[in-house]
């Protein structure tokens, strides 16, 4: 009778995992029923309904300060409206043509082109 | 002891019921969130949701000045001053106030106003500034509130009123490039639909806020220069004086480009204050929608038919007699004796009728004027200077005019007698100017134009200047000869006007006026088209004086306006003189 080995092989990643691998199972002592489930279920409801709230009324803020800004801007505007109206009505020909320094000017006799 | 439901207990009954009340509302809420679904949508958007008009701002109109621009027509904010009396409480106070800070802008007896009674608006004052608005707003009184308005205002009062048109009292532009451009001066209104707080600020929550942009109206430049403009209503201004005539008008054109330099006309009207105007016939522009008989300004046209066609040559000779018979008409001179064997030249300076019918027969067989001549006539003075058509300026309510074809019955020899002095025809002074532009600049037709370009954010964006309409309308050696035979006879017929070292040349119009079908001899309508420049026409301006039972000369009182205008244009041209 012949002797027959067979040889199998383990790799060394293998092996590793072995090693580290619990050998104790450990048995958390605090049970928790089913009320406390509903409770701490109805809590993390809470919170993310506060988060979310938190983030609608932040938001809302956001709003009113870019109602804020935006009726600044369009007083602004309409600010430098009015005087860009005011400048053209002092720079109109109307009111240059009736300007004491336009009063005091006279028309030249002649003119003469420079060659 | 048996749990189960017994058949008719008490238990099974309950169950039934809750069971039935709860089908109930099962299908009471499958109506409500189902069936009714869109309605309570619709229902809930409308309370919860506002929708913001955001109002676009007209574009605004500008005029050159030199190189730059000019607005001659702007937005600004006004505000309307409301009471609600049945909130009023500080009415001495209220009163004093709007005595004090609003002025001339409070309605008549205001007083009154804040105690009618059953009332939740009266208006107190309209068209406040913003200062006078904030000085209101500060006292904080109660029952009392502002709207805010945008208004049209023109810096520049009266100038180019005709040219601008307004805009009426519901926004809407009307008359000249206010009613023309209107829809691309108004913009358009953008749109904010948004879930609102109890203060209607508009909020980012919820899924169906839309907001469409507003789209300003497009910022116009137009063509018209501000100081020619403002010279040539100073001319106006001064003719009407001079001469009496309760209607002036005057435009200046480019002849190279065809833009409309100035266009004015008196009795005018300043577009901010349209509403203070009692005769609408004001709002016309009697440049562009005023078809007249131009009279003997088109004379220049019929020479330049006879010499484009080889008919004759300016220097060829006629017999003048001071009439002339066309079949049973016996057409006479206004200018007598300057008789006998004289040119064509000697014609058009003295505005002799009877040597412009005889170019006119002579484009026929030379006795008569055929219908072959008639056909030539009709070509030049409609077909190729385009005159009695609209000319597509972009202005509102031109008007065409006419030219009557030979082909139509009163298409006769008469009739095309009569249009070679500029008599049974009608055209507008534009369509006469545009005309001659093209006459006198060699031959090159340009659609005459209001728009030089547009201000957009990236500044002043001009319009590539057009090419033009129809080159070659008359041969480059017709039109020398025409712009030498109009120096020529300027200079001749009224020597020392004109500034030295310049060619200035143009052309007397004295027509008569059709009144009860007739032709009145106690009203006339004087013209004068003429041109000038150095060595190539500059500038084109047309002018004409009317006026009701009146009668004006042409060279009397029409010239010296074209004489002044030309002058002024020398000098703001900078033109240098010839050499």
């Amino acid at each position: 009778m012949s002797y027959q080995q067979n040889n199998y092989y383990t790799s060394r990643r293998q092996q590793n995992w072995s090693r580290n691998q619990n050998t104790t199972r450990y048995v958390s002592a605090i049970k928790l029923g089913p009320v406390a489930h509903t409770v701490l279920i109805a809590l993390m409801i809470t919170v993310l309904g506060l988060i979310y709230l938190t983030q609608a009324t932040r938001a809302t803020g956001y709003d009113y300060e870019s109602q804020r800004i935006n009726s600044q801007i369009a007083e602004l505007n309409e600010e430098k409206a009015d005087l860009q109206i005011e400048n053209a009505r002092l720079t109109a020909l109307e009111t240059i043509k009736n300007s004491a320094v336009a009063r005091e000017m006279t028309a030249p006799a002649s003119t003469a082109f420079v060659e | 002891m048996n749990l189960e439901l017994q058949k008719g207990s008490r238990s099974r009954i309950l169950a039934a019921v809750i069971l039935i009340i709860v089908a109930i509302f099962v299908a009471r809420l499958f109506y409500l969130q189902v069936i009714r679904h869109d309605y309570y949508v619709e229902l809930a958007a409308s309370e919860q949701q506002s929708r913001f008009t955001i109002p676009a701002s007209r574009g605004l109109i500008y005029a050159k000045s030199g190189e730059n621009t000019v607005p001659l027509a702007m937005n600004q904010t006004v505000y309307t001053v409301f009471a609600d009396p049945q909130t009023v409480t500080e009415k001495e106070e209220i009163t004093t106030a709007l005595r004090d800070i609003a002025g001339g802008n409070i309605r008549k007896d205001f007083e009154k106003l804040l105690d009618v009674p059953d009332s939740r608006y009266q208006i107190l004052a309209t068209k406040l500034t913003r200062v006078q608005a904030d000085k209101l707003k500060e006292k904080n009184f109660s029952g009392i509130g502002f709207q805010e308005n945008s208004q049209r205002v023109y810096p520049e009062g009266n100038l180019a009123g005709q040219v601008l048109g307004f805009v009426n009292a519901e926004g809407v532009g009307s008359y000249g490039i206010e009613g023309y451009l209107n829809e691309d001066l108004e913009g358009q209104d953008g749109l904010l639909q948004a879930v609102t707080d109890v203060g209607n600020v508009p909020l980012t929550i919820g899924n169906n806020n839309v907001r469409i942009p507003k789209q300003d109206g497009k910022n116009v430049v137009l063509t018209i220069d501000r100081n020619v403009q403002s010279k040539v209503e100073e001319a106006l201004k001064a003719a009407a004086d001079r001469t009496g005539a309760t209607n002036v008008s005057g435009v200046v054109i480019d002849p190279k480009t065809g833009k409309v330099l100035a266009m004015a006309n008196l009795p005018s009207y300043s577009p901010g204050e349209y509403f203070k105007v009692s005769n609408v016939g004001v709002f016309n522009n009697n440049v562009i929608s005023g078809p007249y008989e131009p009279g003997s300004t088109i004379k220049a046209f019929t020479m330049a038919a006879g010499i484009d066609t080889n008919a004759i040559r300016a220097s060829d000779r006629f017999n003048n007699t001071d009439s002339i018979r066309v079949q049973d008409r016996v057409i006479s001179n206004a200018t007598k004796g300057i008789t006998g064997n004289i040119t064509f030249e000697t014609a058009m300076q003295w505005s002799l009728n009877t040597g412009f019918v005889t170019i006119a027969q002579r484009l026929g067989d030379g006795e008569q004027i055929t219908r072959e001549a008639r056909e030539t006539m009709y070509e030049y003075f409609a077909e190729r200077f385009r005159l009695g058509q609209p000319t597509g300026i972009e202005l509102s309510s031109e008007a065409a005019g006419s030219i009557v074809a030979p082909s139509q019955p009163t298409g006769n020899e008469v009739r095309y007698s009569n249009m070679s002095f500029g008599q049974g025809m009608e055209a507008t002074m534009l369509q006469v100017a545009a005309g001659f532009g093209a006459l006198v600049n060699g031959g090159s037709f340009y659609k005459p134009t209001i728009i030089d370009g547009f201000i957009t954010e990236n500044g002043f964006e001009q319009i590539e200047e057009a090419d033009p309409v129809e080159k070659g309308l008359v041969k480059p050696s017709t039109s020398n000869e025409i712009r030498r035979v109009l120096t020529e006879a300027r200079r001749a017929g009224f020597p020392g006007v004109d500034r030295s070292g310049y060619n200035i040349g143009g052309k007397t119009g004295t027509s008569q006026v059709i009144v009860d079908g007739e032709y009145s001899s106690t009203q006339t309508t004087a013209s004068y088209i003429g041109y000038g420049g150095a060595d190539t026409p500059e500038y084109v301006i047309m002018v004409q004086v009317s006026g009701k039972d009146k009668v004006f000369q042409g060279a009397r009182d029409a010239l010296p306006i074209f004489t002044d205008i030309s002058n002024w244009m020398i000098d703001y041209l900078k033109i240098q003189p010839k050499g």
